[in-house]
Formats: structure tokens, C-alpha cells, sequence
């Protein structure tokens, strides 16, 4: 990317490469036979996919009472799952838009792979509104679409209705945004491909000769897209918040959702950009592209998002209490100390208290502690989620229907089963396209390269 | 583009490829769609092949077969029958003794539902949640369905002439025949009865009472020479004693009592209303102590020392057995009341013990009560077993002296207590059952001759001495089965049984009402007159001979004779749950899923033990947690029991219901333990307690534990060091979470002014906060025109049931079983919430139905993405099913929590047969509930049945009110109140349900509101979601320095 070039900072491409190193590097795990620590995962997680469909079909057959929601708690396991797969495919967006806007250049390191990440986040997310439906073979009832029922129309007061339009937009938009990104170095790939596989490639690459042409369009269109995606990153959010804000059940009837939903998002989004990249940057031996700073970055980010959510929880503690009304306060009192109180220690504790060592530096910069507190704090915001749905609705205005909600083992295979979809899709990808997007890498290499800057500077480069 | 510089781009640069440089050549040119090569039009041919493609796959994907099933239309259409208007006809419910008048609903010739008759003066339109599920009965596959010996646990199909012969020929052969038999109540089936006896000598018949009431009427007759169960009028009472009389629930003529009761428990929002006290003596919170104003806890061995102590006090005699310090103190108090209340006093007692029950008459005559609200002029006839001929006809038995026994609607087997009748039943030779199913009695006779269930049945019923019913038949017998009455004539040889007529019984009933019954009347002046119109009525009333009665001297109060304390660490007491009874009930899902008013339990019997608090935590005796299985050994037996703790049990005592663990006759089979094995029959009477009980932890829990409510307070009080502190509240540990709620508002009667000025406030309060709306003219929309709207009197409300069944009943709501219901997936449109409050070892019970409140600002309305439930021009919150596609956010967003989701294909409405759900375990259930047509048959045709998927939630009834309006319309005027009652209105046995138009000033539901003034509210009537249905707040009249 052509952009102004910042005062130099980070050291961002280390090893001293060429433009011949970075397109060796990071398009030769494309080529090469699949490694076998991959074939084990892979077949780990289509086993899990298998699970997953399994245990759909299963629900589709048999009815939603195969899982344990009940009258007083609709939901349960579904939308937890739904709001928190959501909420990891939160980072994607945020480090190709906004940062592209913000010219943060530790971006392009990272900003493939979150953007597969975030769309394969949301294809598991989207199942669970599907597939929570009582009858999904009437899915297509929520589309507005003109019709010989009356015309009957689909409700716009509703929240629901206001997630189909914010996730498909969501959702379109990033794949647009992920695709646009991936023409040139699927070009890459074609030009160093033969036979079958170049045709593929070249079928993929939408014919990219690298023109200036190209360029320029390539450049204006990611520049149209991150303007679009800006405010999906907060709006997604928002309105899945919008889902309990709208409501008038207390604990969810709230102003504050839609900032701390979007601020856990995007924490809980980059905590899982950390997880994948850390194991992605081992395997596929990408370590001088996503440097320690990267992942010093990101855990900036963690840490000041982590707080803020901290805040949030904080402030609707406070706020219950001074509302002076008897069933938010007990609400809320119930949430801490009530039948659930272990997922609500469970969630103070993994997204507030634990996020908060990244303030030491060394701890930042270490794999080990960064890799073991993204798991924590994506286990922190499934509790987050399960607070919220299942306690909330557990303990609401009669008493006389307060109930108690277990998972069955459909619904926690429907959850490990997405897990299984998510890495099908995420080891398919790093199988046929570049992890690392190979074009902006080179556009920083002169601005961020260790050759040009830090301590490897005076060396003779390419 | 030429690398004149030496810079390539690509290989194909460098090469100087030709398809490179046409690329290059074109990179800046405008190409426009027009100019491509039209590689992706679509030529003429392929669109052919396409559609094709299409049409052939769509043919395919469309032909998978659906099940067609066809609907015949009449040839020749009766004339009283026209699709789609339900016709009414007048009838009875009739189960041993109890007794309803009803209504019966019929469409196209199917019975569908049961409605009250407000002509009979006992029931006044009042029913049960056993008369209202009695409909149910008759669809049931497992009644027998043709005549037959009995072998292996089956019946082997005979003639019904084959079987008669055979019959009768064992009756001619002499020995000894007797008729078993529950309190019969029919003048009719008695008449038949005595010509059976006469033809055949050495018969007799011996009734007994699933639930004994034997010591009352031996009672009765020693104290008054009447055998009879009194007149007791609750209505003329202002202070009632009942001892263990469960006479709202389950005591003799529960609908009469309740509706009686119910008329001076009605107070309005005025300072100064009156109200009757009622004072409930028990061991167990039953339904009726849960209505008291206060409850006097004892041991039930103490209820002897509890009748005398208030015998002696109101004589001033001493002595008698010991009764704990609490009770005694209170029972003086009692005592005092009574008889500041001298002839507008009433005390009833519900014990099997022949000297309780005559202290208890001499009480009535020392308070002037006899023949006030103890009177004989019209007295009950509905318990006539004698449990000391039973005992003896066991013995009969066992010496081999009866040749021959025809059980006549009983079941012994079951329900007898003890073990001994099986035994002895065994010794008889020829053992015949007219019962309707092949229950536990049956399964031991030789020949079953069964008789048709009383919606197929001719017949009548004097429950009270001048009130006689009828039953007519609304269907024709489903199946093979004759008339118990017509075999007997058939076997006696009857010569008034018209063997040639269509229907010989009904010529035989017919004869007797024209004959001996029009004698007793004036009214009509031909018999054909008289006939058609208590046909017509249901009922016919006569004066009743206005006898008066006084007590006998001869009978001797004998303060040593009752039942004496016990000093065990544990006695268990046994007792009728409203819904089942001693089982006679228990083979109906309706009443088998209808939760226990008091414990709200289902489909099974739970061991109730007291609830203990111990200045932190609310615990159950011995620490036992709920579901949790324990041993019972009483009386020499062990028994597995599953724990319920229940609030209001007395310490140091257990109870269990009776009617569970059935082993034969149909789909409560497997459900609960029985009890009846373990009762002791004592003097002649079967005492429904035993002392010296023992429960010992088993460790298991019971997987099944189904109960609907898990959490049961609304501030229950108790210590807390020295202070008195809500102690539900103190286990959540938050003061108020409960109390401040704006669900439940409860007072003294004495206080009432107090309760007025909070809920004025409150109004004001919630009002301030509802004022602002977005959508002003809404409330010039909701003004006009109709508008429904429901007045729930909680005051009136006794918890009974009878509402859920009915609604159950109207709308095809299903039954989902045991395992589902403990999942928390009932489907009931309506509950009963019911609430403990006040002190915590002996709380009152306030009890609300719930339902949809149809809120004008429905919080699920607009959370509904396909609009699938939206709200009707007449304030009606309705649902659209076949708009549902069950994203389940309605029933999230309901603070009310009434919506219900099909979780699983209950009513086997689906697709796919796959899915249907087994709801019974056990009985071997083959075919899915739903899945059989003749349950099928129940469903009401005007209410869609709900497939799986969807949500579905009370709906006003909104068939009915369509009925009405179309009626209306008919008739050219507008629509009033009683064009549309809904259903749980009509089944109330209380009027505690009124409904109606609210913008009618002068409608019902707008009086009513009214007069409740500002104790009238709306359950969450701050969140501005206003709700159609107002309840009005419970006021009781306890006796405050009773405990003090």
C-alpha cells in the first residue's frame, strides 16, 4: 500500500527478506504436501464437523426439546453460542478497516488471517439462529420478499429481524472485503502454479495481470470497503445487543449493551486472532511476518478492551443499585451471588482480572502467557453470553416460574460441532491461500523490514 | 510495455507472450457488457434443458406421499346436528359419590367438553378438574371393549348372550352372591338393584367408599337416626372448624362446598367488609387449609385430642387425651369464636373415627348449628360405604362362603386398604367385574360384563335427599359394552327390562321417572312433560321433607374412644389428592398432568415432609432435598417413596397421597407408589394415618421428579436471632427481592383500609411511570369498539384446578408426560401459581392464575420477527401458528412467562411419524398419545391443534368469543357479557373468574373491577405493558392472637 509512511516504530518483517523471500515464504505452504500435524487436525476437526451435523439433523429431526431450554429459558446454549461466535468475528473487521484507516501497519501482518477468522466466525454463528428456530424449514419467513400472503410482511419492530439484516450485511461485506484482499496474491499463487492448479488459480484470481490498473482500482475498492465495514464493525454489535436491550426483562432491558457488547466483541475477537496466529505463525514457521510486536499489538488492544468491558460490568452493578427498582436490582444481585454465580466469577475473573498482566510488558511480548490468556478470555466471554441469556432469564419477574437450565448433549455437541466447522474452514484456507496477504507485506517492507530500520539497518539489502 | 528498461512484470513479459500483449494493449480501454462474447447468454435449447431439468426435479422433490385422510359427509344428515354448532345436552357426572351436574358439549355427535349446570342448586354451574377430564375417560383405548371371560390379563371375546347364560347359571347355582359396590346414588340403578336381590335371595351388596367416610354416617345415624352425610351449609356459616375435612378439595361434594364457602369469603375494596373465618385443624397442607385463615397444626394422631380440647373448652369439662401446648392454646381461642358466632357456625371434621365424629355433632348442637348449617332436610347421599361390612364380607370370603361376587364400578383390589381383600377375593368362585377397564379387580374376576362409561350411559343421581339428576347418553357406546344396570335386570331376569327395545335401560329409567318421581312433583301435569323437561334441565328438584333433627342423648360422648397421641418420632399420614383421589381418577392424563394444587407435583404420589428453617437456609426435614428416594416403613411395610418438602407440614409427621401406583387399567400404571396396602382398618373404620412411621434416605433420586414450581415463597417469615426477617429473602440474602414485587398483595380483613391506601399509591405510582407513550392515539384505538378483558378474584380463588382442565379441555392444550413436564416443557395455557406467605412453619397460601394477559403494549408482540403473534382491534394478543417459525423471543420477552413452546411433536402433528413423543412410560404405549384416533376424538374442532415448533399461550378463549359475536350478529344486537364466557370461567366452582368487554361500562368485568376499587390491580402493573387481566388483591380474616 502506497500510503504516507508513518515515523518508523516496529520492526514489523524480520530475516531480512526480499520481495523473492516474502513470496517464497509465505506462498510456499500452499504448494506443498500437507504437512502431518495438519491432516491430524484436520481430521480432528471434520470429525467434529461430522458431530456437528450429526447432532443438527438430530434436532431438525426430533424437535428443539432434544435440548435443554425450557418454558421461563428459550434460550440458552443456542444464543450464547450465537452471540459469542459473533463476537470473535469481530477482529477481522476491525483490523482491515479500521486500522487501514488508522494506517496501523502491524495490521498487514495479521489482517488475513482475522479476516478469515471473522468470516468463518460468523458462517458459526449464523447456525445458531437457524437452527434454534422451532421450524427452520420456515427460515425464509424472516425475509421480507414480496409474497401471496396478504402480502404478509416481516415485523421491523423486531430486534431478530434487525440481526438477518445486520449479520448478512456483516457477513457480505467482509467476504467481499477478505476476497477483494486475496486477488492479488491468489494471482501470486497462479503465477508460480502449473496445470490444474493454475486454472484453478486463475479462475480465483479474476485474471490479475498486476496492472497499475489493477492497482488502482484494487486500492480504491479496499478503500470503498473499509468505509463500509467501519461501521459494521460497531452497528453487528450493537444490534445483536439490541436483541436483550429491547427487551423489557431486567438484566437485559439496558442502555449500556451496545458499547460494552461491541468493546467485548472486539476483545474477545482479537483474544481468538491470538490464538490462531500463535499456532498459525509455529506451524507454518511465520515468525519474522507476525512478529512479537504484532502480538504485542494485539494484546494492547486486549488489555484496553478487557477494561473496558470491566467498566461496563462495573457500571450496570452500579447502576442497578441506584435504579431503586426491585427487579433490576435483584436481578443483577442474582447474576453475582444467584444459582449461576460460578459463570459470573467466572467471567469477572477471565475478561477483567486476567487481561489486566498485559500491562506488564514482558508478559506482552510472551507467547506462552498470550496464548494461555486468549483461551482464558475467550472461555471468559462465553460466560459473558451465558450470564446474560441463561441467568437473566433463569431468574425473572414470578417466581412461581424460575427454573434451571442444563445443557444436553445435543447442544453440547452442536457447540463443539461449530468449533469442528470453524477449523475445517480455517485449515482449508491456510491449505490455498496465502496466511499472510503477500502485497501488503511487501508495500511495508522498505518502512518496517529489519534490513531498513532497527538494529539490522546498516546491513546490505536487496 | 516494452522493457526498453529491462523491467518485466511477469514471465509472460519477458517472453513477450501474444496473449500478454493483448492484455496489456486492453488494460486502459472501457469495455462494457455489451461487449463480451456472450459466453454466459443462455441459448434457446438450454433454457429448454433447464427448465426441464427443473420441472422434473421439482416433480420428484414434490411426490413424496402425504398421508390423505378423508372426510365423509352425512347421506342423510340427523336433524339435530348441523356442522360446526356444538349441541349441549344435560347430564351428570357421576364417580361413586362425587357428583357434578353438567353440560355436555357435543360436536357432530362427539362429547368434546363438560360445562357446569347452573340449574342444579348443589353444583351451580360449579364443576371440578374430575368432572371436566371425565370427557377424556371416554376416548380411552383401554376400556374394555366387548364381553368376555377374563384370562392371562385379557379378556376372551364372548357374546354378550353367552356371557349372560353363563352368568346365570353360576347365580342359579346357589351360595351366596354379593354386589361390591362404591356409594351408589342412583334411585334408578338402586330399583334395578333391589329386583336383583329379590330374584336372587342370598344376594346383598356391600359399598364402600374409595375414600371412607363410613365413621360420619354410622356417626350420623347413632347421633340423629340418620345415616347420612348432613346438609352442611357453608354459605350460612361466619366461623368454620374443620378438623381434617378437606371440603373444598376432596371432601364429599367439593363444588357445592366451595361454591357455598366462596360466597362469604368475597369482600370488596371497602373498609368494614365482612368476611367468614375459617379455622382448618390438619396434619398435611391440603387444599382447603391452604384457603384457611388459620391453621391449627397437629399430629393426626392428635385429632382426637384436638376434637375433645375443643369440646371440653366450650363445655368446660376437662381430660381427654393430650394435645400439644400450641394447638390447645389455640383451639380455646377457637373456642371462644365459635361461640361468639352461636347458629352461624359450622365444624365439620373429616376423620374415620366414630367417637371424633360424634364429639363433633354434639359440638354442632352445643353451638346451636344443627339443622342451620347442620341440617338433614336435604341430606347427602354421597358416602354410603360402610367400611365395617367390607371388613366383614372379607371375612365372608375368606371362609368360603360367597359363591359369587360382582364388582359393580369398584375396585377393591386397588383401592381397599390392606392386603386382605386380594386374598380373599381369590376364594371366591365366580368373580365378575362391571368395571369400565381391566384395572386391578378386574384382572383378578372371572368374567368381565363391562358397562359403558357414563357419557354413553342412561342413568340419574340423587346426590342430596330433593335433588335428583340426570345422566343421558351423548354418544352412542363406542364399544361393545352394555349398561351395568341392564345386566343386572338381564341376569335378575327382569320382567320391566324390554329386551326388544333399542335401548332397553332408558325405557326402564323412563318408566320409573314417570312413574314413582312425577308423584313427587305438581309442577307438570303430564308424565311426557315432566320427563322432557328434566331431560331438558338435567335436573329435577323436589321439596325435600324439611326434616329436623336433635341430638340423641343416647349417644354418648366418649372422650377415650378417639384416637390416641402418639408419642413417635414419626407418623404418616394418607390423604386424597384433588385431582386423582384414592385412583378412581388416575388413568386420566388431564388430571394425571394437572399439577397437585398444594405441592404442584404431577404424575406421581410424593411424600411430603415438613420444611425446616435454621436461621440461614430453608431445609427439609433431615436435610431431604426434593426428588430425593426414601424408604417409608409404617406398619410393618417398606415402601420407596420419592421427598417433596412441603411447607405447612406438620413437624414430626410425613403425608402421602393415596391413588398412586396403579398396576392395571391404563396409563398411570408405574406412576407413584400405593399406599393403600399400608392402611389399618381400626374399630370398624380405616384410619388414613399410622404412627410410628420410619423414612430412612435410600440415596437414590428420582430422575422423573416432575414439579412445575421450584420456587414457592412470597415472604414467608421466620427468626432470624431476634428479629423477624423474610427468610426466603434471607436465602436469596436480598430483603425485598420478593415482597416488594408488584405480583401478590395480601391482607387482614381488619386492615383493609391500610392495604386500600398502598395499592392507591402504587396505582398512582405505576401510573406516573406509564403516562408517557409514544403512540398516543393507541389509547383512542383500544377505547372503541370491543375490548377483552379478564377480573381475577383472588379472594374467591381456592386453587381447585378445575379452570387448567377445562382449558386444557377447550383448547386442545397437550399432554406432554412426565419426563417432559420435569423438564419444564408443560404446555398448560393456564396455571395455578401458587405462593406460601406469612410464618414459615405454618404460612398461608395465596393461590393466582396465570395466564396470557393479553398487554396492549405485549413485550412479545414486537419482538416477533414474522409478526406471527400481534394484537387483535379487540385487545386480544393473538398468536398466528402458521406464521410461527419459533424463534422462542415472545416467551423470553413475557414477564408473565405464559407462552409455551412445542418443544417436541406432542401432538403428533407432524410430518414425520418418526418423532411422535411417548408420553407414558410403562404402560406399554404403543401408539403415541395423540397418535390414536379415538383420543383424537376429545379435540375440539374450533381450536387448531398446534404443531411442533410453534408457541402457543392462551388466547381468550378467542373460538368462544367468535361464537358469540356470530350469535350476536344473528340476532341483530350487540354483543353482552354471557354471549361469551370462556372456559376456565364456566369450570370455576367460586365465580372467581369474570370476563368480559372492558369498554362496557356496564359490563360484569367492569363491576366487579369496581367494586374492588383500588384492590384491584395488574400483576406488573409499573413496566407499562398493560395487561387485559386484572386480579384483585387476597384479603383473609386470621384470627391474629390465635399463636400470640
Amino acid at each position: 500500500m502506497s500510503h504516507a509512511v508513518a515515523p518508523v516504530r516496529h520492526i514489523l518483517i524480520e530475516g531480512n527478506k526480499s520481495y523473492h523471500n516474502i513470496t517464497e515464504d509465505l506462498v510456499s505452504p500452499t504448494e506443498k504436501s500437507p504437512t502431518r500435524e495438519w491432516i491430524v487436525a484436520f481430521t480432528l476437526s471434520a470429525a467434529f464437523l461430522a458431530l456437528y451435523i450429526f447432532s443438527i439433523v438430530w434436532t431438525v429431526w426430533k424437535g428443539i426439546g432434544e435440548w435443554g431450554a425450557n418454558r421461563t429459558i428459550n434460550w440458552a446454549y443456542d444464543i450464547t453460542n450465537f452471540v459469542w461466535w459473533i463476537g470473535i468475528g469481530h477482529a477481522g473487521t476491525l483490523i482491515s478497516a479500521i486500522l487501514l484507516l488508522f494506517r496501523q501497519r502491524w495490521r498487514t501482518g495479521v489482517n488475513r488471517a482475522a479476516e478469515a477468522m471473522t468470516i468463518f466466525a460468523v458462517i458459526c454463528a449464523g447456525q445458531f439462529p437457524i437452527f434454534h428456530m422451532g421450524r427452520v424449514w420456515l427460515a425464509f419467513f424472516i425475509f421480507p420478499f414480496p409474497n401471496t400472503r396478504g402480502p404478509l410482511w416481516t415485523n421491523f419492530n423486531s430486534p431478530l429481524l434487525w440481526d438477518v439484516f445486520a449479520i448478512s450485511t456483516y457477513f457480505s461485506v467482509s467476504l467481499l472485503f477478505w476476497y477483494t484482499g486475496l486477488v492479488p496474491d491468489l494471482a501470486t499463487v497462479r503465477d508460480r502454479a502449473t496445470g490444474f492448479r493454475r486454472k484453478m488459480y486463475e479462475w480465483a484470481s479474476f485474471g490479475w495481470t498486476g496492472s497499475a490498473k489493477h492497482w488502482q482500482r484494487w486500492e480504491a475498492l479496499s478503500l470503498v470497503l473499509a468505509g463500509i465495514s467501519t461501521p459494521l464493525v460497531l452497528s453487528v454489535h450493537t444490534i445483536v445487543s439490541f436483541d436483550f436491550a429491547t427487551s423489557v426483562i431486567p438484566g437485559w432491558h439496558t442502555t449500556i449493551f451496545p458499547p460494552y457488547f461491541v468493546a467485548g466483541a472486539i476483545f474477545s475477537g482479537f483474544a481468538m486472532v491470538q490464538t490462531l496466529m500463535i499456532i498459525t505463525r509455529k506451524v507454518l514457521r511465520l515468525e519474522e511476518y507476525i512478529t512479537l510486536n504484532h502480538v504485542e499489538s494485539m494484546n494492547k488492544v486486549i488489555v484496553l478492551t478487557g477494561t473496558i468491558v470491566g467498566v461496563a460490568y462495573l457500571t450496570e452493578l452500579f447502576i442497578a443499585w441506584y435504579s431503586g427498582y426491585i427487579y433490576e436490582q435483584f436481578a443483577f444481585y442474582n447474576r453475582v451471588f444467584g444459582v449461576y454465580w460460578w459463570s459470573y466469577f467466572g467471567m469477572m475473573f477471565c475478561n477483567v482480572v486476567s487481561p489486566q498482566v498485559f500491562w506488564s510488558r514482558k508478559i506482552r511480548r510472551s507467547i506462552w502467557w498470550t496464548f494461555f490468556l486468549s483461551i482464558v478470555i475467550n472461555i471468559g466471554m462465553w460466560f459473558e453470553r451465558f450470564v446474560i441469556i441463561a441467568t437473566t432469564l433463569a431468574r425473572d419477574y414470578l417466581p412461581s416460574s424460575w427454573s434451571y437450565y442444563r445443557p444436553t448433549w445435543v447442544e453440547i455437541s452442536i457447540f463443539a460441532g461449530t468449533i469442528g466447522l470453524f477449523f475445517v474452514c480455517y485449515l482449508i484456507f491456510t491449505r490455498v491461500a496465502p496466511v499472510v496477504a503477500i502485497a501488503e507485506v511487501k508495500s511495508i517492507l522498505k518502512v518496517a523490514g529489519d534490513q531498513y530500520i532497527g538494529k539490522n539497518a546498516n546491513k546490505k539489502h536487496h | 510495455m516494452h522493457h526498453d528498461n529491462g523491467i518485466w512484470v511477469s514471465t509472460e513479459d519477458l517472453s513477450r507472450e501474444e496473449s500478454f500483449l493483448q492484455s496489456a494493449e486492453r488494460e486502459f480501454s472501457v469495455e462494457t457488457i455489451d461487449q463480451t462474447d456472450g459466453k454466459w447468454q443462455t441459448n434457446r435449447r438450454d433454457f429448454l434443458k433447464l427448465m426441464g431439468f427443473g420441472l422434473g426435479a421439482a416433480t420428484v422433490a414434490a411426490s413424496c406421499e402425504i398421508p390423505v385422510k378423508k372426510a365423509i359427509p352425512y347421506v342423510t344428515k340427523p336433524d339435530e346436528i348441523v356442522p360446526g354448532v356444538a349441541n349441549y345436552y344435560a347430564s351428570s357426572f357421576v364417580n361413586g359419590g362425587d357428583y357434578c351436574a353438567v353440560l355436555v358439549k357435543t360436536r357432530e355427535g362427539r362429547p368434546i367438553k363438560i360445562e357446569g349446570n347452573s340449574l342444579s342448586s348443589v353444583t351451580r354451574g360449579g364443576t371440578s378438574a374430575r368432572a371436566q377430564a371425565s370427557v377424556l375417560s371416554l376416548y380411552d383405548n383401554r376400556r374394555i371393549q366387548f364381553a368376555g371371560k377374563v384370562k392371562d390379563g385379557q379378556v376372551e371375546k364372548t357374546d354378550w348372550s353367552k356371557l349372560d347364560s353363563e352368568v346365570k347359571e353360576k347365580l342359579a347355582a346357589g351360595g351366596n352372591i354379593r354386589v361390591i359396590a362404591n356409594t351408589i346414588l342412583s334411585p334408578t340403578a338402586k330399583k334395578a338393584l333391589g329386583e336383583f336381590l329379590a330374584k336372587y335371595p342370598t344376594a346383598s351388596v356391600v359399598t364402600y367408599d374409595p375414600v371412607s367416610a363410613s365413621a360420619l354416617v354410622a356417626a350420623s345415624e347413632q347421633c340423629f337416626g340418620i345415616a347420612a352425610v348432613p346438609d352442611y351449609r357453608f354459605d350460612a356459616a361466619e366461623v368454620i372448624v374443620s378438623f381434617g375435612a378437606d371440603f373444598l378439595g376432596t371432601w364429599i361434594s367439593p363444588v357445592e362446598y366451595a361454591r357455598a364457602y366462596s360466597a362469604n369469603r368475597k369482600v370488596s375494596g371497602r373498609k368494614g367488609s365482612k368476611m367468614s373465618r375459617h379455622y382448618q385443624v390438619e396434619t398435611h397442607m391440603s387444599l382447603t387449609g391452604s384457603n384457611a385463615d388459620n391453621r391449627v397444626q397437629v399430629r393426626p394422631s392428635e385429632m382426637g385430642a384436638a376434637v375433645v380440647a375443643l369440646y371440653n373448652a366450650l363445655t368446660g369439662n376437662s381430660g381427654g387425651p393430650k394435645l400439644n401446648d400450641k394447638a390447645a392454646a389455640a383451639i380455646k381461642k377457637i373456642a371462644s369464636d365459635l361461640q361468639a358466632a352461636r347458629g352461624k357456625s359450622l365444624v365439620v371434621c373429616g376423620s374415620n373415627n366414630i367417637a371424633e365424629q360424634i364429639i363433633v355433632n354434639k359440638i354442632n348442637d352445643i353451638l346451636g348449628n344443627l339443622n342451620n348449617t347442620v341440617a338433614f332436610g336435604a341430606a347427602s347421599n354421597q358416602r354410603q360405604g360402610d367400611d365395617r361390612k367390607m371388613e366383614a364380607l372379607i371375612a365372608e370370603m375368606n371362609n368360603g362362603q360367597v359363591a359369587t361376587a360382582i364388582v359393580w364400578g369398584a375396585n377393591p383390589a386397588y383401592d381397599y386398604p390392606g392386603a386382605a381383600f386380594k386374598a380373599a377375593f381369590a376364594k371366591v368362585a365366580n368373580r365378575i367385574s362391571l368395571n369400565t377397564t381391566l384395572d386391578e379387580t378386574t384382572l383378578l374376576c372371572t368374567h368381565a360384563a363391562p358397562a359403558h362409561h357414563a357419557l354413553e350411559s342412561w342413568g340419574d343421581a340423587e346426590p342430596k335427599q330433593g335433588h335428583i339428576g340426570i345422566i343421558q347418553p351423548t354418544i352412542a357406546p363406542l364399544f361393545n359394552t352394555r349398561q351395568a344396570e341392564h345386566s343386572l335386570l338381564e341376569w335378575a331376569d327382569s320382567a320391566s327390562l324390554d329386551r326388544q327395545d333399542d335401548q332397553p335401560y332408558y325405557k326402564y329409567l323412563k318408566a320409573h321417572w314417570t312413574g314413582s318421581l312425577f308423584n313427587e312433583q305438581s309442577k307438570y301435569s303430564t308424565p311426557g312433560a315432566f320427563w322432557d323437561m328434566s331431560l331438558h334441565d338435567g335436573v329435577f328438584e323436589y321439596p325435600a321433607p324439611g326434616k329436623t333433627v336433635s341430638f340423641n342423648g343416647a349417644a354418648a360422648v366418649n372422650t377415650g374412644a378417639v384416637s390416641q397421641p402418639s408419642s413417635s418420632e414419626l407418623e404418616v399420614s394418607f390423604y386424597e389428592t384433588v385431582n386423582i383421589g384414592n385412583g378412581q381418577y388416575a388413568h386420566n392424563p388431564w388430571l394425571q398432568e394437572m399439577p397437585d394444587p398444594v405441592n404442584r407435583t404431577v404424575w406421581g404420589n410424593y411424600l411430603s415432609i415438613p420444611v425446616e428453617w435454621d436461621g440461614k437456609d430453608i431445609r427439609g426435614w433431615n436435610n431431604l432435598e426434593d426428588g430425593q428416594i426414601v424408604e417409608l416403613e409404617a406398619n410393618g411395610q417398606k415402601i420407596r417413596c420419592t421427598v417433596v418438602r412441603t411447607f405447612g407440614q406438620t413437624p414430626g409427621t410425613a403425608s402421602v397421597a393415596l391413588g398412586y401406583g396403579r398396576e392395571a387399567g391404563g396409563c398411570a400404571t408405574g406412576y407413584g407408589v400405593n399406599v393403600n396396602p399400608l392402611l389399618k382398618n381400626e374399630g370398624g373404620f380405616t384410619q388414613y394415618y399410622l404412627t410410628d412411621a420410619r423414612v430412612t434416605p435410600t440415596g437414590d433420586v428420582e430422575k422423573d421428579f416432575a414439579c412445575v414450581q421450584h420456587h414457592h415463597t412470597m415472604g414467608v417469615q421466620g427468626k432470624q436471632g431476634d428479629k423477624t426477617v423474610n427468610v426466603d429473602e434471607a436465602v436469596l440474602a436480598f430483603q425485598g427481592s420478593l415482597t416488594e414485587r408488584s405480583i401478590i398483595f395480601q391482607t387482614n380483613v381488619k386492615d383493609l383500609d391500610k392495604l386500600e391506601a398502598k395499592m392507591e399509591e402504587f396505582h398512582e405510582h405505576s401510573g406516573h411511570l406509564n403516562s408517557k407513550t409514544l403512540y398516543p392515539t393507541n389509547e383512542e384505538y383500544f377505547g372503541t369498539g370491543l375490548k377483552w378483558g379478564m377480573y381475577v378474584d383472588l379472594n374467591s380463588c381456592i386453587g381447585c384446578g378445575a379452570c387448567q382442565v377445562a382449558c386444557v379441555s377447550e383448547n386442545n392444550v397437550p399432554v406432554v408426560g412426565k419426563n417432559e413436564v420435569k423438564r419444564h416443557h408443560e404446555m398448560t395455557w393456564l396455571r395455578i401459581d401458587r405462593y406460601f406467605y406469612g410464618d414459615i412453619e405454618n404460612p398461608k397460601v395465596v393461590y393466582q392464575p396465570m395466564m396470557c394477559q393479553h398487554c396492549d403494549n405485549a413485550p412479545c408482540e414486537n419482538v416477533c420477527p414474522v409478526n406471527a403473534t400481534n394484537h387483535s382491534m379487540e385487545g386480544l394478543n393473538q398468536m398466528a401458528y402458521n406464521r410461527c417459525i419459533g424463534t422462542r423471543y415472545c416467551a423470553n420477552n413475557c414477564p408473565y412467562k405464559v407462552r409455551r413452546f412445542n418443544w417436541l411433536d406432542y401432538t403428533t402433528a407432524d410430518v414425520w411419524p418418526a418423532n411422535e413423543e411417548r408420553i407414558f412410560h410403562g404402560a406399554g404405549d404403543d401408539t403415541p398419545f395423540y397418535a390414536d384416533n379415538l383420543v383424537r376424538m376429545v379435540l375440539n374442532p374450533d381450536v387448531t391443534v398446534r404443531t411442533r415448533g410453534v408457541i402457543e399461550k392462551c388466547s381468550f378463549c378467542v373460538q368462544r368469543i367468535q361464537e358469540g359475536k356470530l350469535t350476536a350478529k344473528r340476532e341483530s344486537r350487540a354483543i353482552q357479557d354471557n354471549d361469551v364466557r370462556t372456559a376456565c370461567q364456566t369450570a370455576c366452582p367460586t365465580g372467581a373468574i369474570v370476563f368480559g368487554n372492558l369498554n362496557n361500562p356496564e359490563s360484569d368485568v367492569n363491576k366487579a373491577q369496581k367494586n374492588a376499587g383500588a384492590l384491584a390491580y395488574q400483576v406488573l402493573e409499573e413496566i407499562n405493558v398493560r395487561p387485559g387481566v386484572r386480579y384483585s388483591a387476597k384479603v383473609h380474616n386470621a384470627n391474629e392472637e390465635l399463636f400470640s
